[in-house]
């Protein structure tokens, strides 16, 4: 095989008609037809002749037909048939005046390890020649569900791509590829889409309070890709400079085509219904209550216990009477342990929020009853179609969801316009325009303070919800305040149907992502391509607060508000020259030389207040109290040069260098330019020992590869600044100095990385291995060290420390079952282990944290000698001999001191996807795995303490007077085993918030994707100008296998560096839905 | 096949290419924060410093859900965590301890050095009193703590592990400082220098008004003294009384805070109780004012809802037992509280109630226990201060100088006996007076063991009455090195260790010994 021409991206859309042009003289004419196995004819197929840089590209009928000029129509040629997710087929053919017929048959691409790619700066090559490693995901790979942000639905299909999904509907999805490199910088890929970096900014929420807003990359619409693809590491990645440490996402758009002026139509439609995927164990045996009574008075303590927001009531046994004890019988002295069962007095009703002498039972659907069932909506409508000299597609997609939480709702819109134009004879077009739209209404909040699940896990086991539905009739129905929302406490929570449905928040992101390029032919073997996208966006957040609000809503007002709009500007624009000939018979030159400019602009106003004065005016103009304003500017900019050579010897060895150098604003002068380089190797084993060949081995690659890639600092670290406060405090300004101590020192980060890869091909395609180990490691980060607070300074900007990330990543293809009736079964596993080690911090420093628990009672953290991720946290003494837990009084004795209790990074992950396909149908199923680290999960705390959780019955479930929970543990005071019992609800309470007992190893198996999906007859199709339909069945996230109780263990805030630790967050949604999907 | 057009391409692509490579120098242009300033005006930082050393000494963390509980001025009768010290552990006070040091005190330090370098003591003068009363909060709080090296983050050199200073060193220093705060304000230019002016939030500029508190701050941590260096809290305290300006004379020389009360800026316990109530008198403030016919009480608190009766509530119960008490132990007083809150209206003027950085009733107590000591406090006995010490905190108070004040200050255990008997008497009505301010009420506890009936409640995790927090577990973490010192001379880390001054008492008239605070 020859290299290939390459191309840039923006014009691939090209890529049959450019060569077409060049053959625009007298000459040899070479035709023929392209099918499929099944005999269809292939469309948009590249037939060329690499070496005389001449071809065409096939029509709806699978024809094609060029010229060779007759000047070079002599001797014997390759003449190569490809198109991405076939494999390409070549043949010799010789030229001469007469004209030339050759067919080609061309399969599906089984295995990833042939075939043409999508690699970086949109450059098209085959896969032989590539030194590094990449996966690449067809457009039906990556659509093979639903899901509402496109990156989860790569899920488990990428080996060392960990991603993991918000639990939140429309939340954040974080992806990790291969480990995180940097300490408290940006992990997350640069995304790439037809050439333009666009932005995957994150509005993340938090596990105190906040708001999930998702990340921008969701914004794509999946039935605008047609390719994706995975640069894993900076060797792959390192021409696109300073954000490709963490691997490059490549997106390749759907482009129009000749079709001879036919217009092609393509739907895809799916409707979903989902569910969380996971719900909470609750008990359902006690009620709320402390100390096991509980009367209703006001929900706000004038009744018994009714102020406290737990359930150590009394026992759910249909009581009507007797749930409080006798006047006198306690008093504030006496113990759980020693109230009589006669304490009750059964001459009280027991009394409810819902009013008085309802029997005392359990709700165990309470919780669960407040979800509905979420549905999405989702379709896309496209037509394309062109001539010799200009092509377009068109596509519009709506995505309209309403969310399992009540109240809830998203909408997104994609608009896309492609187009294509040959200008005369050397110059070539491309524009494209997008136009996206995601909003939604009413997030439900995350964490401890704000969110809508918060209260859940501080609930009474025997509260109606559905009689909450009507929050309406007001708080003085059942003696809580008149100005508030009829609940069945009034103390910490609102009802949480009125804080969804009466609290309106909406957020909405308007964005253009548009691109221009040119591409002059300089000369059969070099073009030269200038190109410029920018990609704009505003993302505005409206959330109003009801007065009633607890937690943002000054009680004095008619309510608060919260504004903020964030204004993003990013332009790229590149110029660059490309040279693809071949230096002689044998060797062969792909060389690209370029300068790219990029500037942002990103511009953030805030306004909130705790108080209007009009009620129902959500205006400025309208605060009560003086509002607090925001605005935050911020502007980077960086100039680069860049090359890279490819040499290929007689198509089997291929070495490649490439350099680049940037200069960034954010570094000071003289220390803002930064070179790195690279260089990689691919041998094709097979064809340079052809007697390695055989039946069984069909292929055979290595290759290796070392790269550097520099980065920049975040902008404003050089000098330590004074901030304003926006409200004066009785008229007068007030300053203040910054917590952080700037360092107008700073270098750039440095990540070194070395990869060396195997692909080996079986039985001619029908099994297939690729395999790749790296060593990469960060160092001079730049990252704020928390320096001890008594400098004056919380923290302090360096370059100092080391990561190093070390892993094998390998994919594993096998058609095990081929019939001839057409029955086909393959197979693929991923797999991928990473060791990641924080080798070097600051001097002094041993740890960096990342982010901490509600009660700052565990941190997770990047501690030297560790891996990433540390979780490190207050936990329980133990026994120096036996390992047990030391007990006082029956307790746990808490340590003063915190110690390491884990680690949030997975010992390995992977997914194994299984298809199988028969006549017109076929049925997909793939499980996504995670093995190993750990998470902390601040539900399972809290829902011990206040007593809802399941477990929370032990200790308490044989009689509330003789708790039988006996912790296993030493003595602390007499050496010996405990015997000293306690109550469940003093235990809990009086170990709380000791995290030790709710660190969980964070496995689980995830029946990630299954799709049922029957092809419909072709002529169906055809009426609509299409050439296939179908309709399937999918489910996503149907089942996990784990051992963490009671919550999704796969949960994050914000693609932020601070995961791990979980607060009421909901599971990530079950989907259950119908896809129609009509392709060209 | 080359023409002269596609050569001019390609000279046009390599220029733009070389230009791209060297149009580098505008770049750092982009890097110039737009959002702040690289410098600051002193008033405005000193504004912003001192509100913020306000709401954290006697806002919600440290005094209203930490040390009102600690010292039993209240009890919490929802979730009492805090009050059983649980929720008062290290990783809960960090940052009370880690702000002060990187918020208001780190800029109190430049308004010292910005007025330092232009010689102007109307400046620098009152940013070290605001800083070393910052500073004895710290002290008293946590014992030795970074002093000599702190606050110098930015300085070419420094350190940033500062060390653990020893308490006594710090308390000198205290003396020097105040000292050159009065006698340089007392020899400053009287025309010619522009002070502070309206961005001093506590005496919009007086110099008199700085030199009276720098005066009584270092009476107060003289004082302080008394059990473990005697001659020293002489000596500094009499300077004290001796120094240009005076001690406060009257309520009028109160540091005051006034709080705007405009919905943004609001006293911390109204913004608290807007949607929390937690708080109950506790059962040892009832015990020391209600048998005794103290008037003030109706203003420290509310008649519990159940029966109109002035009652505290015991510290440290069980969630379930304290609970049950919400509707029968009083409420903190109707002027704390804001008016509308989520679980009902009371009060209304609570959202711009004054707090007090230092009160005049605490300078005439401790004339009192000076002159009972025989100290030189310029005229007045111990009998005549204290009698002006409760007049004064009941003035403060907006308690009428009525029968019923009058009453109160003649019943037998409350007018003056002068002896060890006098001195208790003084501690307990300071501990009254410095309701509000819990971590002076607390060290004077600690001082005193004044009232005895202090005690951790039954569920309290140790059976000891805190004597300090521990250690900010930022600090452990990031500055192990620099505590190693303090651990060694101060003793471990946890609330039983005692700090340098807070020793039994030798020299009589003196306080009970030192098995006081603790469980029954």
């Amino acid at each position: 095989m020859r290299a290939v021409p390459l191309r840039v991206l923006a014009a691939l859309a090209f890529v049959g008609l450019a060569p077409m042009a060049l053959a625009a003289q007298q000459g040899t004419t070479v035709s023929g037809v392209v099918t499929g196995t099944a005999s269809e004819p292939l469309p948009a197929v590249n037939v060329a002749i690499p070496s005389l840089g001449v071809g065409g590209v096939t029509n709806d009928a699978g024809r094609y037909t060029f010229v060779v000029p007759a000047a070079r129509a002599t001797g014997t040629h390759t003449l190569t048939a490809r198109r991405i997710g076939l494999q390409a087929k070549s043949v010799q053919i010789t030229l001469g005046p007469a004209a030339i017929t050759q067919n080609f048959v061309l399969a599906a691409a089984i295995s990833q390890l042939e075939g043409v790619v999508v690699t970086a700066l949109g450059q098209t090559r085959e896969k032989s020649t590539l030194g590094t490693a990449q996966q690449q995901l067809s457009n039906v790979e990556l659509n093979q569900t639903h899901a509402q942000n496109v990156m989860q639905q790569i899920q488990g299909k990428v080996s060392s791509v960990q991603i993991t999904g918000a639990g939140t509907q429309g939340g954040s999805t974080n992806i990790i590829i291969r480990g995180a490199n940097s300490i408290s910088g940006n992990n997350q890929p640069l995304f790439v889409v037809d050439g333009i970096p666009v932005s995957n900014y994150n509005r993340g929420g938090g596990l105190i309070s906040g708001y999930d807003y998702g990340n921008a990359i969701s914004d794509l619409n999946p039935d605008d890709i047609q390719t994706m693809t995975v640069l894993k590491g900076p060797n792959a990645a390192a021409l696109y400079g300073s954000r490709a440490a963490n691997g490059v996402v490549v997106i390749t758009t759907k482009h129009g085509a000749a079709t001879g002026g036919k217009v092609r139509t393509e739907i895809n439609t799916s409707l979903n219904f989902d569910s969380p995927s996971r719900l909470w164990d609750f008990q359902n045996q006690y009620g709320q209550g402390a100390s096991g009574q509980f009367a209703y008075v006001n929900g706000a303590g004038a009744g018994v216990n009714d102020g406290a927001d737990q359930s150590w009531g009394p026992r759910l046994d249909g009581r009507t009477t007797g749930c409080v004890f006798t006047a006198g019988a306690i008093t504030s002295k006496t113990h759980p342990l020693t109230v009589p069962a006669t304490a009750y007095d059964q001459t009280k009703p027991c009394l409810q929020f819902t009013g008085s002498g309802q029997p005392w039972v359990a709700h165990p659907d309470n919780v669960e009853s407040f979800f509905r069932t979420g549905k999405t909506l989702t379709s896309t409508v496209a037509v394309s179609g062109g001539n010799e000299t200009s092509n377009a597609r068109l596509s519009l997609g709506t995505d309209q969801i309403e969310g399992y939480v009540p109240d809830n709702s998203f909408a997104k819109v994609t608009g896309m316009l492609t187009g294509a134009l040959k200008v005369g004879e050397h110059l070539s077009t491309n524009a494209t325009l997008q136009y996206l739209r995601n909003s939604a209404t009413n997030r439900p909040g995350t964490g401890y303070s704000n969110s809508t699940l918060e209260q859940f896990f501080w609930f009474g086991r025997q509260i109606d919800m559905g009689a909450l539905r009507d929050y309406q009739q007001g708080g003085a129905v059942n003696n809580g305040p008149a100005t508030r929302e009829y609940n069945w406490n009034y103390n910490y929570h609102n009802n949480p149907f009125w804080l969804a449905g009466q609290n309106p928040v909406s957020d909405s992101r308007d964005r253009f992502v548009g691109s221009l390029s040119a591409t002059y032919q300089i000369m059969d073997w070099l073009n030269a391509t200038a190109r410029t996208g920018s990609d704009i966006f505003r993302f505005g957040v409206d959330q109003r607060y009801a007065p009633g609000n607890l937690v943002n809503a000054d009680p004095k007002y008619n309510g608060a508000f919260r504004f903020f709009n964030d204004y993003s500007n990013e332009n790229n624009s590149d110029l660059l020259v490309t040279a693809d000939r071949n230096l002689s018979e044998r060797i062969h030159l792909l060389a690209t030389v370029g300068g790219a400019t990029r500037r942002t602009n990103f511009r953030s106003d805030t306004a909130r207040t705790s108080g209007i004065s009009v009620a129902g005016i959500y205006n400025v103009a309208n605060a009560a109290v003086t509002p607090t304003l925001g605005q935050y500017i911020q502007r980077k900019a960086t100039n680069s040069v860049y090359g890279s050579a490819a040499f290929t010897l007689n198509n089997w060895w291929t070495v490649e260098g490439t350099a680049r150098n940037d200069w960034s604003s954010t570094l000071p002068a003289g220390q803002n330019s930064y070179f790195y380089p690279s260089v990689n190797t691919s041998i094709v084993l097979t064809d340079a020992v052809p007697a390695l060949r055989s039946n069984a081995l069909t292929y055979a690659k290595l290759r290796g590869s070392i790269a550097r890639v520099g980065n920049d600092a975040d902008p404003y670290q050089l000098q330590t600044t004074y901030a304003g406060v926006s409200q004066k405090f009785a008229g007068l300004p007030q300053f203040s100095l910054g917590n952080v101590l700037a360092n107008a020192e700073l270098k750039p980060e440095i990540t070194q990385s070395g990869e060396a890869g195997l692909e080996l091909g079986f039985f001619n395609g029908r099994a297939s291995l690729d395999a790749s180990y790296y060593d990469k490691a960060t160092r001079n980060q730049i990252f704020n060290i928390t320096v001890s607070p008594t400098t004056g300074f919380t923290n302090k900007a360096i370059n100092a420390g080391k990561i190093s990330n070390k892993g094998i990543e390998a994919l594993f293809t096998v058609t095990p079952v081929q019939l001839s009736n057409s029955f086909n079964w393959t197979t693929s596993f991923n797999f991928a282990r990473n060791r990641s080690k924080v080798e070097d911090l600051y001097p002094g420093i041993s740890t960096i944290v990342l982010g901490q628990g509600i009660f700052a009672e565990v941190r997770v953290e990047a501690r030297k000698g560790l891996p990433y991720g540390t979780i490190y946290g207050q936990g329980f003494d133990h026994d120096s001999a036996t390992g047990l837990v030391l007990t006082d009084g029956g307790i746990p004795v808490v340590s003063t001191d915190f110690k390491v209790l884990g680690n949030i990074q997975p010992t390995w992950t992977g997914g194994w996807n299984n298809t199988f396909t028969y006549k017109n149908w076929n049925f997909g199923a793939l499980l996504d795995i995670r093995r190993g680290g750990q998470i902390v999960s601040e539900t399972n705390a809290v829902g011990e303490y206040s007593g809802v959780l399941k477990s929370s019955l032990r200790g308490r479930e044989i009689d509330w007077n003789n708790p039988g929970y006996v912790v296993h543990g030493i003595d602390v005071n007499t050496g010996q085993p405990n015997d000293v019992a306690v109550t469940s609800e003093t235990f809990f309470q009086a170990t709380f918030p000791a995290i030790e007992p709710y660190i969980y190893d964070d496995s689980y198996v995830k029946l990630r994707e299954v799709r049922i999906g029957v092809d419909l007859p072709t002529r169906w199709a055809n009426k609509l100008n299409a050439e296939s339909m179908s309709i399937a069945l999918t489910g996503r996230n149907l089942h996990t296998w784990t051992n963490v109780p009671n919550i999704d263990p796969e949960f994050t805030y914000s693609s932020g560096n601070f995961q791990g630790i979980e607060y009421a967050i909901p599971s990530n949604p079950r989907t259950i839905g119908f896809n129609v999907r009509i392709t060209p | 096949m080359i023409n002269r057009k596609q050569w001019a391409v390609a000279t046009v692509v390599a220029v733009a290419l070389g230009a791209t490579a060297c149009n580098n120098d505008k770049l750092t242009g982009y890097n110039e924060n737009p959002n702040s300033a690289t410098s600051a005006p002193a008033p405005a930082l000193f504004t912003n410093a001192v509100r913020t050393g306000v709401s954290r000494w006697l806002g919600t963390t440290y005094d209203l859900r930490g040390t009102e509980w600690v010292t039993q001025h209240l009890a919490e009768v929802q979730y009492p965590d805090e009050d059983a010290y649980k929720r008062l552990q290290a990783s809960f006070t960090a940052g009370t301890f880690d702000g002060a040091y990187s918020g208001e005190q780190e800029d109190f330090q430049k308004v010292i050095d910005a007025g330092t370098a232009t010689n102007n003591p109307l400046v620098y003068a009152p940013a070290l009193v605001m800083r070393t009363w910052g500073f004895g909060y710290l002290t008293d709080t946590w014992g030795d703590i970074p002093y000599f090296q702190a606050l110098a983050g930015d300085s070419v050199g420094s350190t940033l592990s500062p060390t653990y200073d020893p308490q006594k060193a710090i308390y000198d220093d205290f003396f020097k400082v105040l000292d050159k705060a009065s006698k340089d304000l007392a020899a400053a230019p009287t025309s010619g220098l522009v002070g502070l002016g309206s961005a001093d939030p506590i005496y919009a500029g007086s110099r008199a008004g700085w030199e009276r508190f720098s005066n009584s701050l270092r009476a107060r941590q003289a004082m302080r003294l008394v059990n473990v260096d005697p001659a020293t809290a002489k000596t500094q305290f009499e300077a004290a009384v001796a120094a240009p300006g005076g001690l406060f004379r009257s309520n009028a020389d109160n540091a005051t805070f006034k709080w705007p009360g405009d919905g943004v800026y609001d006293n911390p316990w109204a913004t608290n109780f807007k949607t929390r109530d937690d708080h109950r008198l506790s059962n040892r403030l009832t015990a020391n004012m209600v048998p005794q016919g103290d008037p003030r009480i109706s203003v420290y608190g509310m008649p519990a809802e159940s029966d109109g009766q002035y009652r505290g509530l015991e510290n440290a119960l069980t969630q379930g037992q304290a609970s049950a008490f919400l509707t029968t132990t009083s409420r903190p007083g109707a002027i704390f509280y804001p008016g509308a809150t989520t679980y009902g209206t009371f009060g209304g003027g609570g959202a711009a109630l004054p707090q007090y950085l230092m009160t005049y009733a605490e300078v005439e107590l401790l004339l009192a226990e000076a002159a009972e000591r025989g100290w030189n406090v310029g005229g007045g006995s111990a009998a005549s201060h204290y009698l002006a010490g409760i007049n004064a905190s009941m003035d403060q108070w907006g308690v009428p100088n009525d029968a019923a004040r009058a009453a109160y200050l003649a019943k037998p255990e409350i007018a003056y006996k002068g002896g060890s008997a006098g001195l208790t008497q003084i501690a307990i009505q300071k501990w009254i007076a410095l309701y509000g301010d819990g971590g002076q009420a607390w060290a004077e506890w600690r001082r005193t063991c004044q009232p005895a009936n202090v005690v951790p409640g039954p569920e309290a995790i140790i059976n000891i009455v805190p004597r300090r927090f521990q250690y900010s577990t930022t600090e452990t973490a990031v500055n192990a090195e620099g505590i190693a010192p303090a651990l060694t001379a101060q003793g471990p880390d946890l609330f039983q260790t005692r700090m340098y001054w807070d020793k039994s008492p030798q020299n009589a008239p003196t306080y009970p010994g030192p098995s006081c605070g603790v469980k029954p």
